[in-house]
């Protein structure tokens, strides 16, 4: 009787939330539908175009261009990361090696990511210079290089920097969140198979990566998202149009240069939601992918 | 992790959040208490370059007020200053123009109509250099804007190697080198010889490109024009590159500017550099305007300064050149008259600026006045004033369209791609043209005619 | 036979280790060249190459990045709207969440539920939408556009709404009813506190999502001086700034330094609601 009256709470609860989510999230995502069949210029009126927008975007190369690098780098990206972390966090996991300092490595592994995307593409940017760039200095001083390489001039090694940037910077975190999962795994697996004999690799194999497959899942789905969304590397470490030769323009770069330097809104939000059709594609696949798998595998 | 921990974490969020709350208060109070204890007036500019510092603590003294100089890098600039003239949302009283954009922006409304009540600059167009004036004006024949400058283009070199290698660091010499390209790239075979470069990078031959002839990118039924001249500029580069005469310091990257100054580290590679000797190199000269003298080379030099002269190239060109207008809803607009009527007319302070900078003036009053005395230490006594200012009379304005920018950019892009070997000419262009339709579908290009 | 395998064990270890410290070295040597470049003159850099000793020419470099632009003044433009987001988001997806926890109302699963949608949406969704919006609301160049939406954050209502339905004992609440305590008393008496470990761990979140947001501060703010640091530091790259390495690498060290710095003090409370956050999930 009390709590029944006491439920019209909920709405007062609830209603900040909502008056802010329906006015700069619900409404924004319903205004850039619409606008996306306009040839709106960002002032003035919208003139309605019907699907021109959409058709553009289909046969338009450099869209398809910027989503073949968003998943190019992705990937690298991402292999290393992963990579790295599962690699670490089997070292940490072993029963047998019973490695220390675990709090330290974490933390120092960790700390690129609190640093601004910004500050490190600057700093990159100037370090990977060509003539006169510190890493082609060192690298020369080495003697591992005979001539300074343009990093960000090439296609093939300015994808691979952005990549590797990106594990440099992520791989902390997925290590942190992989442990995470690990610690959660009862010992006793462990023991029961040390004792069965089992070597490292199989104890990995057939013990923590299944039992891990939630939390990989998890890391994968974040990364893919945040992956599609690349921006902040691409748009700093090069001339914000994503040079070399268009090889680092990337989905996002592209929505954010034709809306804000060329003015086609319009366009741009059909980009928005060219991008957004793509990324729930990707989750689905990863879901069923994941999902199928686990069927199999029980 | 203790709950205790965390209460305290979160207690010094908030309190973090208090003080800069407070902080934050007290700053803006003070802001504006500035100008309203005091009493002055407060003038706000936004600009592109710190070149009008000085400009602006001359006015604040003359006038006793305030001004707030907003500097957004160039390649943000109009991306920036757009929304905040469209919404008038901190939206500056004064803000400049860039040749490159300045025929976009004067056909908006967000600069005041100058020719009309009260300020009627027609009045004084006789004053000006021709094209200057002109540039300011836009289709319905408003006068949006002014400058105070002019800015042909010239090649500075550097006489103490002009000696070295040539012989002699005459002006009319080095200049009767640089008149045609073929002979510009002998004397570049001659200096790289004696262990110098004749340019920093490929992007400074891109003046001399386009020959006696220049086109707009644009003509008027908004199709692009693709001439022999921006043709030519691929293999120039090429050919820059091929032979090894630049330093490879881009425009405007550091070793760029240190190159001005003495030798910069130059790697070309373990195998090619048997001597100690090659590990570093010298530039010879920079392809500069008017301005390059007093905002690029003056502030970046110090051994060098003295050593330099200026001489034309194998054909004359210009480039850049700040354009002053106020905005049009501006509440301020008696008092940013004044600064542009300071800044563009005020003879007695334009001769200052002009004896203070090198900077080559439009103002037809004032050069007259000093042309003939002036005398350039800097350039070792060279009056680079006459030089330019008979440069300028070749100028011809029509090739400016509200393109440049951009298009400057992504041609200067597909051409160093072809110069690094990675696309073939005829890849280049087209994808130039692809580049071009993406950004602009209303510019026809070549391809589609 | 015993001793030889330990010994092989320590071997083993030792290889790890040292392998360890290679990837801490890798880790941080780009930290250090920037240190090092920060002290050291533009032709210094550009003449010697690269070095492990520093030079003397950082007070130059300071002034001349000073004299361009105030990065202090991003740092604090920076700590003041990611302190607002992480105070903001943290109370209202408190309170929110709590709502849909503890009242049983018409339509509140269908709400909830579409939060759960949206949660999957990208951020880029409806950004030329939000930016017109902005701009016709005036709200362009202020803090708002950055600071008040984060009142809806998504996630962190489902995460603490799934937290809370673990933790949530309804005798307490009961008790406090009794009491006759107010339904917003008991939220912030019980509620917040019950919550509090998980909602610590979405404020970490929070935090680090608006320290690192460079789009939007980049399409909303106009004016240098509102600059956030992200924002700020991109404009350093074109600017007078960029003619000089040492400056250059001097700005860059400055945002990131008092990172390091505040992360030694914090890490150990970041990690473990990092590791907190993912198994909840």
């Amino acid at each position: 009787m009390m709590q029944s009256k006491l439920n019209k709470y909920g709405y007062l609860f609830i209603l900040p939330f909502f008056a802010v989510f329906l006015t700069f999230t619900v409404y924004p995502i319903v205004l850039t539908f619409y606008y996306s069949f306009t040839s709106y210029s960002g002032f003035g009126d919208a003139a309605f175009i019907g699907m021109e927008n959409y058709q553009r975007l289909i046969s338009d190369d450099y869209f398809w261009e910027a989503f073949y690098n968003t998943i190019y780098i992705w990937g690298i990206n991402f292999g290393f990361q992963l990579g790295i972390a599962l690699l670490l966090a089997l070292l940490f996991s072993d029963i047998r090696l019973k490695m220390k300092g675990l709090s330290f490595f974490r933390a120092a592994f960790y700390l690129p990511n609190l640093i601004t995307i910004a500050s490190v593409a600057l700093l990159f940017g100037i370090l990977l210079g060509w003539h006169h760039g510190t890493i082609n200095h060192l690298l020369l001083d080495l003697g591992l290089i005979n001539e300074p390489i343009n990093w960000l001039n090439n296609p093939t090694t300015a994808r691979w920097s952005v990549a590797l940037i990106g594990a440099w910077m992520w791989f902390g975190n997925t290590f942190i969140i992989l442990m995470a999962g690990i610690s959660g795994i009862s010992n006793d697996y462990f023991e029961a198979a040390l004792i069965d004999g089992a070597n490292r690799l199989q104890m990995f194999t057939k013990i923590t990566l299944p039992l891990l497959k939630p939390i990989m899942l998890y890391v994968l789905i974040t990364s893919l998202i945040g992956g599609l969304q690349i921006f902040d590397l691409p748009m700093l470490l090069t001339d914000g149009r994503g040079s070399p030769q268009g090889s680092l323009n990337t989905m996002v770069l592209y929505l954010y240069n034709q809306a804000f330097k060329f003015n086609n809104y319009g366009y741009a939000a059909a980009i928005a939601y060219g991008l957004f059709i793509i990324t729930v594609c990707f989750s689905l696949i990863t879901f069923k992918a994941m999902y199928r798998k686990s069927v199999k595998g029980e | 992790m203790g709950e205790a921990c965390m209460k305290k974490v979160f207690a010094l969020l908030m309190m973090a959040l208090l003080t800069l709350g407070l902080a934050a208060c007290g700053d803006s109070e003070s802001g504006g208490g500035d100008g309203a204890s005091s009493g002055k007036k407060t003038l706000t500019v936004w600009s592109f370059t710190d070149e009008l510092e000085p400009a602006i603590e001359t006015f604040k003294e003359k006038f006793d007020v305030e001004v707030e100089l907003t500097i957004v890098p160039i390649e943000d600039y109009p991306t920036r200053l757009r929304p905040v003239l469209e919404s008038g949302q901190g939206a500056p009283d004064i803000f400049t123009g860039e040749l490159a954009f300045i025929k976009d922006w004067i056909e908006q409304g967000y600069w005041e109509t100058l020719n009309q009540e009260p300020y009627n600059v027609d009045d004084i167009e006789d004053d000006y250099i021709d094209y200057v004036f002109e540039l300011g004006r836009n289709s319905n024949g408003e006068v949006k804007a002014l400058s105070w400058q002019t800015t042909p283009g010239g090649i500075f070199y550097r006489r103490s190697i002009a000696q070295e290698v040539f012989g002699t660091d005459d002006l009319a010499e080095i200049g009767e080198m640089f008149s045609t390209r073929e002979s510009m790239l002998e004397a570049g075979d001659q200096l790289k010889e004696a262990g110098y470069r004749l340019f920093p990078d490929e992007g400074a031959i891109r003046w001399f490109a386009q020959g006696q002839d220049p086109q707009p990118w644009v003509n008027e039924d908004n199709e692009l024009n693709m001439t022999e001249g921006r043709l030519n500029y691929f293999d120039y580069a090429k050919e820059l590159r091929e032979k090894d005469l630049t330093a490879f310091a881009p425009e405007w990257s550091p070793s760029w500017f240190a190159a001005m100054d003495g030798p910069i580290n130059y790697n070309a590679g373990w195998d090619e550099v048997a001597e100690e000797a090659e590990t570093e190199v010298e530039v010879f000269s920079y392809a500069l305007p008017t301005w390059g003298l007093h905002s690029v080379l003056k502030e970046n030099v110090e051994e060098t300064a003295g050593d330099w002269a200026v001489t034309s190239g194998p054909n004359p060109y210009y480039w850049g050149g700040t354009w002053l207008g106020m905005y049009s809803q501006s509440e301020n607009k008696d008092l940013a008259w004044e600064f542009i009527k300071m800044m563009t007319h005020d003879e007695e302070f334009l001769t200052d600026w002009a004896m203070e900078t090198g900077d080559v003036l439009s103002y037809l009053p004032v050069t007259d006045k000093i042309k003939d005395e002036f005398s350039e230490d800097f350039l070792d006594g060279q009056n680079n004033y006459t030089f330019f200012l008979e440069e300028a009379q070749k100028i011809n304005p029509d090739t400016v369209t509200r393109y440049d920018q951009q298009l400057d950019s992504m041609f200067g892009t597909v051409v160093s791609e072809y110069v690094e070997g990675v696309k073939t000419k005829d890849e280049a262009i087209a994808e130039f043209y692809n580049l071009v339709n993406s950004s602009y579908p209303d510019i026809i290009t070549p391809d589609e005619q | 036979m015993r001793s030889e395998k330990s010994n092989k064990q320590k071997i083993t270890k030792g290889f790890f280790y040292f392998l360890l410290a290679l990837l801490v070295v890798i880790s941080f040597i780009p930290f250090y060249m920037m240190i090092v470049n920060a002290t050291r003159s533009n032709s210094d850099i550009l003449k010697e190459g690269f070095t492990l000793i520093p030079g003397t020419a950082i007070a130059d470099n300071y002034n001349v990045l000073l004299e361009y632009m105030n990065l202090w003044r991003g740092f604090l433009n920076s700590l003041i709207v990611a302190v607002a987001v992480t105070v903001l988001s943290s109370y209202f997806s408190a309170l929110t969440a709590f709502g849909f926890a503890i009242y049983k109302f018409k339509g509140s699963n269908f709400l909830f539920v579409m939060i759960l949608v949206l949660m999957m949406v990208p951020g880029q969704l409806g950004l030329i939408g939000f930016y017109d919006i902005m701009r016709t609301f005036n709200l362009l160049d202020s803090y708002v556009p950055l600071i008040v939406p984060s009142i809806a954050s998504t996630f962190t209502v489902f995460f603490l709404r799934q937290f809370l339905s673990s933790v949530l004992h309804s005798s307490l609440i009961e008790a406090a009813r009794i009491d006759g305590a107010g339904e917003f008393k008991i939220f912030h008496k019980i509620g917040i506190p019950m919550m509090m470990p998980a909602i610590s761990t979405m404020a970490i979140f929070a935090f680090i999502g608006s320290w690192n947001n460079y789009i939007l501060p980049l399409v909303v703010l106009f004016s240098p001086e509102k600059y956030t640091l992200p924002v700020m530091m991109g404009a350093l790259r074109g600017s007078q700034v960029a003619q000089n390495l040492g400056a250059m690498y001097l700005g860059i060290a400055i945002s990131v330094v008092p990172i390091m710095i505040a992360f030694v003090f914090l890490s150990k409370y970041i990690i473990s609601s990092i590791s907190a956050g993912a198994v909840k999930e």
